[in-house]
């Protein structure tokens, strides 16, 4: 019976295998893609809220398959290695199945999945042009912020792209501090709201406008009478993780790209100019249940952080691409009743050589100055990475 | 009295835009010009979109705003295929939330399904640089295989949108025609260029060499995908210097550079061919294009 078993399994594996390199032939949408993302790197300081540290390290070393489920849903899987301190860490960042065939321009994406909100959260770290995201980016969302939930996606049937998504998050990465474990969290904590518009002028350029709002049910960080320091911020470089270190209730961005290439040809020359803006609002409030004392009442209700970055990025050949970009972070930490004022600018230049369309090894400089910035003062940092691919072709998002 | 006439024509041409919209045309989405072309001749009355000109690379495209709101409307994508958009198509498709267009059963059709490719590689390796196992996607520059896909888009139009089959029907008949009329005109014109030896830039004319019986013998590419370069050249010269080519060859949405420096050196004629329609002055439809290829091709000293 068991040898029975044995030989159909057996069977089933090889129908299995033979159904798969039947499948294989037509590569283009049935079948899975598999893709692995190489990222390596020397340092010769430490940016603040960043992933990558002094020295030699590896960046995020990601495995990808995606495929077409079936006729109604396409699936995806990312999974990410990390290491951090001698300690390596296997991390899901992505593993969603979408709609296909909703009607009305309607998609329904669940599982965990990067949130669409502004214009760099959705879109993989090594497609970016810097070695790290913008310091808002960081600050505000961890890095890049992706959750578990689920999105509603409409488009428009319009000759001017028009699309709208709402989405609904666990939202433990960007929970405010909790340091005695005793606050009662939202499950649910994080609803987005978010639309874009884009389109074209003329033959050689493009451009797209984004609105997002972001409600963090368990973003405000509350004040308490007797503490020392509740801002989580602190570790955030030494001990490593995705969580937002600046968070509030209400987070709003508005971000824009512009692209331009010579008769609208990318292959040899082309530039890209993007930016955004982050404010986070309702950042500090009282706990439920306690009552204001005076002792609080500088703390005002207005107090908000900002944020913001500017980059521009040029290819002038196929072989080498050049961005600068500057950014700029004001955070307000907070210290028992109060809030200090905190800022950290960033003023990068990246360069970077593209052997082919799948490896790019890059040189970037960044000048950092800090104003009460968790010890981070004025410094220079050069960085030299590198970013490959392997495997099946990643259709880039705009 | 002037505010009345001015709203009377804005409710005139609201009304216009809605009757366009009621009347349902159909809107057919075209990955490169060509197809673009080829719909709009057997489709006359379609709304048809080209995401590419003939100036721009089909390989590298931003998957850009227009494109996935074009795409959301579109009933018809026609596109080369053989992984040719595999690079953008996707992320539109996934991006325009379009269920009729999604698969090839549906309102989806890739010209290089239709036809036998050139090329087909058994086995794929990145250190080929960028190539496709399916075959050279670069197909409709051959007359006896676009002739195939005319027919078959013609039934799939029909496929789509059963109510004008005799329209179609007819459009696909005047083609047929007029085609087939000019292919031993372009035969002719082609028997001067059968054992030219040229060096182009990828393998963008493939076809076009192939019914001609045109020879490519070396490639301005090092490796597909990846741009000359200098010691690359010089191999090219090295290669020129005996004395047997013809041209150089590069298309219309291609860098000329390495081409100029390559004539200049082996003073060899550079010749800039028009990829698809729009690719130069004359190449206003798929027949003008193929008559100025050859035309362009015969004027060579």
């Amino acid at each position: 019976m068991s040898a029975l078993n044995t030989r159909v399994s057996l069977l089933a594996l090889a129908c299995a295998v033979s159904s798969y390199s039947a499948m294989a032939e037509d590569s283009s949408l049935t079948n899975p893609s598999i893709s692995a993302v190489l990222d390596g790197y020397y340092q010769t300081g430490d940016r603040p809220l960043a992933e990558r540290a002094e020295g030699f390290g590896l960046g995020e070393t990601e495995l990808a398959l995606s495929a077409n489920i079936d006729e109604m849903f396409y699936g995806k899987v990312t999974a990410v290695v990390e290491s951090h301190d001698g300690e390596t860490e296997l991390n899901l960042e992505e593993a969603f199945i979408q709609t296909l065939a909703m009607p009305y321009g309607l998609s329904v994406r669940a599982g965990r999945f990067l949130s669409d909100i502004g214009y760099l959260n959705n879109q993989h770290l090594h497609t970016d042009a810097f070695t790290d995201r913008p310091a808002a980016y960081r600050a505000f969302l961890g890095g890049h912020y992706f959750d578990d939930g689920i999105r509603l996606n409409y488009v428009a049937p319009t000759d001017l792209y028009w699309t709208m998504g709402v989405e609904a998050f666990k939202g433990e990465s960007l929970r405010a501090a909790d340091e005695h474990g005793e606050r009662d969290f939202d499950d649910v904590g994080v609803y987005t709201a978010l639309t874009k518009i884009g389109g074209d002028i003329g033959i050689e350029s493009s451009w797209q406008l984004g609105l997002s709002y972001l409600r963090n049910q368990n973003g405000q960080a509350y004040a308490e009478d007797e503490h020392e320091d509740e801002a989580a911020d602190e570790e955030g470089h030494a001990e490593h993780s995705h969580s937002a270190s600046y968070t509030g209730e209400n987070t709003y961005i508005a971000d824009f790209v512009y692209k331009w290439a010579p008769n609208g040809n990318y292959k040899y020359q082309n530039l890209t100019v993007s930016g955004e803006y982050f404010r986070v609002t309702d950042i500090f409030g009282m706990e439920p249940g306690h009552i204001l004392e005076a002792d609080h009442e500088d703390v005002s209700t207005d107090d908000y952080h900002q944020g913001w970055y500017v980059s521009s990025v040029y290819q002038f050949s196929p072989s080498w691409s050049a961005g600068i970009r500057y950014g700029q972070i004001d955070t307000d930490e907070i210290h028992e009743d109060h809030l200090d004022p905190q800022k950290l600018k960033e003023s990068e230049v990246s360069l970077a050589w593209h052997s082919s369309h799948f490896s790019t090894v890059r040189l970037q400089y960044t000048h950092q100055t800090g104003t009460n910035f968790d010890g981070f003062e004025d410094d220079n940092i050069f960085t030299l990475q590198y970013v490959m691919s392997l495997g099946a072709h990643g259709a880039h998002q705009f | 009295m002037r505010i009345n006439s001015k709203l009377l024509l804005a409710v005139t041409s609201m009304s216009l835009l809605f009757t366009a919209t009621a009347k349902a045309e159909l809107n057919v989405f075209a990955c490169e010009p060509e197809y673009a072309a080829l719909a709009q001749t057997l489709a006359p009355d379609a709304r048809v979109y080209s995401a590419t000109t003939a100036m721009q690379d089909p390989h590298q495209v931003q998957a850009r705003p227009s494109l996935i709101a074009k795409m959301r409307q579109a009933d018809l994508v026609v596109c080369a295929g053989a992984d040719l958009e595999i690079g953008w198509l996707p992320m539109l498709q996934m991006k325009s939330a379009n269920p009729k267009v999604r698969s090839t059963d549906k309102g989806l059709f890739f010209a290089a399904d239709q036809i036998d490719t050139l090329d087909k590689l058994t086995q794929v390796d990145r250190s080929m640089g960028d190539v496709h196992a399916k075959g050279n996607p670069h197909l409709h520059l051959d007359p006896t295989r676009m002739l195939t896909v005319a027919q078959t888009l013609s039934a799939k139009l029909t496929e789509v949108d059963p109510e004008n089959a005799s329209r179609y029907a007819q459009s696909l008949s005047d083609f047929s025609q007029r085609w087939q009329a000019k292919i031993p005109q372009w035969q002719e014109q082609a028997k001067n260029l059968a054992g030219k030896k040229v060096i182009a830039y990828h393998s963008s004319f493939r076809y076009l060499f192939n019914w001609t019986g045109i020879e490519q013998v070396a490639d301005l590419e090092p490796k597909p995908g990846l741009a000359p370069t200098s010691s690359h050249l010089a191999s090219l010269l090295t290669r020129a210097e005996k004395g047997d080519v013809m041209a150089v060859i590069v298309a219309s949405y291609q860098d000329e550079r390495g081409a100029k420096w390559l004539g200049e050196r082996a003073n060899l004629p550079v010749l800039v061919l028009p990829m698809s329609v729009g690719g130069n002055d004359e190449s206003k439809d798929l027949i003008s294009l193929y008559d100025s290829l050859l035309t362009l091709l015969n004027g060579v000293k």
